[in-house]
């Protein structure tokens, strides 16, 4: 049947509904160029012989081919969007710097999207604030207060903060720290919020 | 030296800077420390919390926190050591002490710069003045020099000869003082350190830090109040003390249900109310069946002997004569019938009266939140106490304390909840193990003390390897012994216990409680009597926990330890 590949390449993104990004399915895209290629091939003889040999009987089969190729690029064109879209969010929530096992998953046209991605948004967000830059990917919920209560789940070491002065990260220890040293711990998992 | 306005002092000074916790294991300490990190959130002060279980721990988060914090607050810990000798900290450290250990440590009470405590002058101290112990050195340099010399005879000289005649006399003079001032001194400390007992709790301090500066609220001081009940439940202060203490904590009580709340102002069903008590002293009996809360709380239980079988009849007798019925008394307390809960205290006083038990209601204080959340103090402090030192998983005691720490908000409802069911377990334990103890005459008179040792294969035995259940246990068992010998001295001793601590390790847990009497005072003479004991017969002892009368000791040398302290107390 047509189009069943095209098909599978969405619901392979619909299964992985929270976001994630599964691994760039290369065979499948091509598969479905193929298809297409193969779909635009055959009309393209089908449409020369009607013309040649004035057969009436091809045109349905044409324009089934015909929308075939339509519901193939609208598929595929959905596929490449909805992974940007991912991408995207994956720069507001972790960082300009993507975990490893992600940009495995990341094709090298969407890598090269991604590094501009990241200029344009780093350039919009130099000329905020008058001048000084404004780091608009911290703080995506309004805050409650400027510092927070964080719990140590793992050692994690010396912290060093904004002043220059060090925290010792030990298991089970608690500390009362600024909002905006302790956010990107606490998106690794080292640091853990405590709501009293 | 001792702060005298808590806030100028204390507060404004670590305001603007960063801040360690350092705090100990017992509910007080935690209480005290929910107080200042709730103020210290509302100022935004940066600080470390870092919870240490005896001097090692307490060591060990000093070295690991020394170059990063400069102010350093200790809860409940610290006090009755010499602490700037134990930690060699650096010049520009600052400690600041809020402990409810006795006696003071003297060189705490006289630093100047480095030592704060954060304790009320006149809170039954007692300590010796400045001349009596410390003294210029200055003149007896001189004399030192001069009397060096004259006795190192490679270098004799005819003229000084001639003249230290004179100051030969003046030197032996002064000699013969510093001796007899030594002796003084000596006698002077030994009276101040040897008996070990509590002051004013630490979470009332930190209340009334809060109550000064005005940012106190009804969390802030149901936590005090909390720790009060600490004091009184684990017996750490006289009977006197605490009715004073709870007298303060009602004029802050009243003067939170000020707001005006009548018919026409209500407050929400869900704002937190306190209120002043004078309730049953009955374990845990709103959260448990009244049969059974009467059957493991401490004062009935030993009013009545609930050991024996002539106790046992006592107590269905007792509720008989109130007219209970045994299956409402049996059921959850919550599910008793409206018309026996109405007047229970009143019934139960009436009849305990008839029973020789004279107080059975103590004054305390309750909260109430929402339609089902009612507590009163002692059951908080029983459930904190229960997690604080939990046995049932194998979990580190950091985990314990965090735990412990959290079940006091109030949006941890679960965990007090399961705090209570370990405490009614920990409870029922403990009444076993005294009922098994007294039956089996496991309690034996060594002279001048009465000594108990639980095996190791003793049912529930693991409870007891943490001091605070240990003591208890010792206090209930010591109360029931009385109530159960016909020898008139044993009443009047004092009572050791043991129990195996760290299978692996072979170590056991020992505790010695003072002697149990209407107007004991709670002081208690074993911290010395240990450290003298284990030193004159060299036994393996870590002297860890910041209360002296607890120690571990290798199993091996229990038996000369204790025949040292026999020979030592005798």
């Amino acid at each position: 049947m047509f189009c069943e590949k095209a098909v599978e390449l969405i619901r392979e993104l619909q299964r992985m509904n929270d976001g994630q990004l599964p691994a760039f399915n290369e065979d499948g895209v091509r598969q479905v160029l193929q298809e297409m290629e193969a779909l635009y091939e055959h009309n393209q003889t089908d449409v020369n012989e009607t013309k040649s040999e004035q057969r009436a009987d091809l045109l349905p089969s044409i324009r089934l081919r015909h929308c075939c190729l339509l519901r193939n690029q609208r598929c595929v064109g959905a596929y490449l969007y909805d992974r940007l879209l991912r991408i995207r969010a994956l720069r507001w929530e972790y960082g300009s710097v993507l975990p490893a096992n992600v940009r495995f998953h990341m094709s090298a046209e969407e890598l090269q999207w991604f590094a501009r991605y990241k200029k344009s948004l780093a350039s919009f967000m130099r000329s905020l604030g008058g001048g000084g830059g404004l780091d608009v990917t911290q703080d995506m919920k309004p805050p409650k207060s400027l510092y927070i209560q964080v719990r140590c789940v793992k050692d994690h070491g010396e912290l060093e903060m904004d002043d220059g002065t060090l925290v010792l990260l030990k298991k089970n220890s608690q500390h009362f720290l600024p909002r905006w040293t302790c956010e990107h711990l606490i998106r690794q998992g080292v640091l853990e919020h405590v709501v009293s | 030296m001792f702060v005298t306005d808590i806030r100028k002092e204390f507060y404004e000074v670590v305001a603007n800077q960063r801040v360690a916790l350092l705090v100990a294991s017992d509910i007080d300490a935690l209480c005290a420390c929910k107080i200042l990190q709730a103020l210290f959130h509302c100022d935004q002060v940066q600080y470390t919390l870092v919870p240490v279980a005896g001097w090692q721990d307490l060591g060990t988060a000093f070295l690991e926190h020394k170059d990063q914090f400069k102010y350093f607050v200790l809860i409940n810990c610290g006090a009755n050591v010499d602490l700037l000798e134990m930690l060699q900290p650096d010049e520009d450290s600052i400690f600041f002490i809020c402990d409810t250990h006795r006696p003071v440590d003297v060189v705490n009470v006289y630093n100047e710069t480095q030592i704060k405590l954060l304790i009320k002058q006149d809170d039954d101290l007692g300590v010796p003045s400045y001349d009596e112990i410390f003294r210029d050195d200055e003149e007896e340099e001189e004399g030192g020099d001069s009397g060096n010399e004259s006795e190192q005879s490679s270098e004799p000289s005819g003229k000084r000869r001639r003249f230290d005649e004179g100051a030969v006399e003046r030197r032996i003079e002064r000699q013969r003082e510093k001796r007899e001032w030594e002796a003084r001194r000596r006698e002077i400390l030994f009276d101040y350190e040897q008996y070990e007992y509590h002051g004013t709790s630490a979470a009332m301090m930190f209340f009334e830090l809060a109550w000064v500066s005005t940012k106190d609220t009804k969390d802030m001081l149901w936590w005090a109040v909390i720790g009060l009940t600490d004091q009184w439940v684990h017996d750490k202060v006289t009977h006197m003390k605490y009715v004073t203490d709870i007298a303060t904590m009602q004029r802050h009580v009243s003067r939170h249900n000020h707001r005006n709340e009548d018919e026409d102002n209500s407050l929400s069903i869900d704002c937190m109310r306190i209120s002043f008590e004078y309730d049953l002293r009955l374990t845990l009996y709103q959260h448990w069946s009244l049969y059974e809360s009467i059957r493991n709380s401490c004062y009935t239980s030993c009013h009545f002997k609930l050991w024996t079988l002539n106790g046992q009849k006592k107590l269905q007798e007792f509720l008989a004569d109130m007219g209970l019925p045994l299956k409402q008394v049996r059921q959850k307390f919550t599910s008793m019938d409206m018309s026996i809960k109405e007047n229970l205290r009143e019934a139960i006083e009436e009849s305990s009266n008839k029973y020789g038990m004279k107080d059975i209601r103590i004054q305390t204080f309750g909260v109430h939140f929402g339609f089902k959340n009612r507590f009163l103090a002692s059951d908080m402090v029983h459930a904190t106490t229960a997690l604080l030192e939990n046995t049932e998983k194998d979990e580190n005691e950091t985990d314990n304390f965090i735990k412990a720490l959290e079940s006091l908000s109030r949006s941890n409802l679960e965990r007090l909840h399961s705090g209570m069911d370990l405490a009614k377990k920990k409870l029922m334990a403990i009444q076993q193990t005294v009922a098994s103890c007294i039956c089996t005459n496991l309690i034996l008179s060594q002279g001048p003390f009465l000594y108990c040792y639980l095996m190791e294969g003793t049912p529930d035995v693991k409870l007891f390897s943490k001091p605070m259940a240990l003591t208890l246990l010792s206090k209930y068992l010591l109360k029931a012994f009385i109530q159960s010998t016909r020898n008139k001295r044993c009443r009047l001793l004092p009572l050791i216990m043991a129990a195996p601590k760290d299978v692996e390790k072979g170590t056991v847990l020992v505790v010695g409680i003072p002697p149990e009497s209407e107007t004991s005072d709670k002081k208690n003479f074993f911290g010395r009597a240990f450290e003298k004991a284990a030193e004159s017969t060299s036994s393996r002892t870590l002297h860890d926990h910041f209360d002296t009368s607890i120690i571990e000791l290798k199993t091996e040398d229990r038996s000369k330890f204790l025949d040292a302290l026999i020979t030592l107390l005798s």
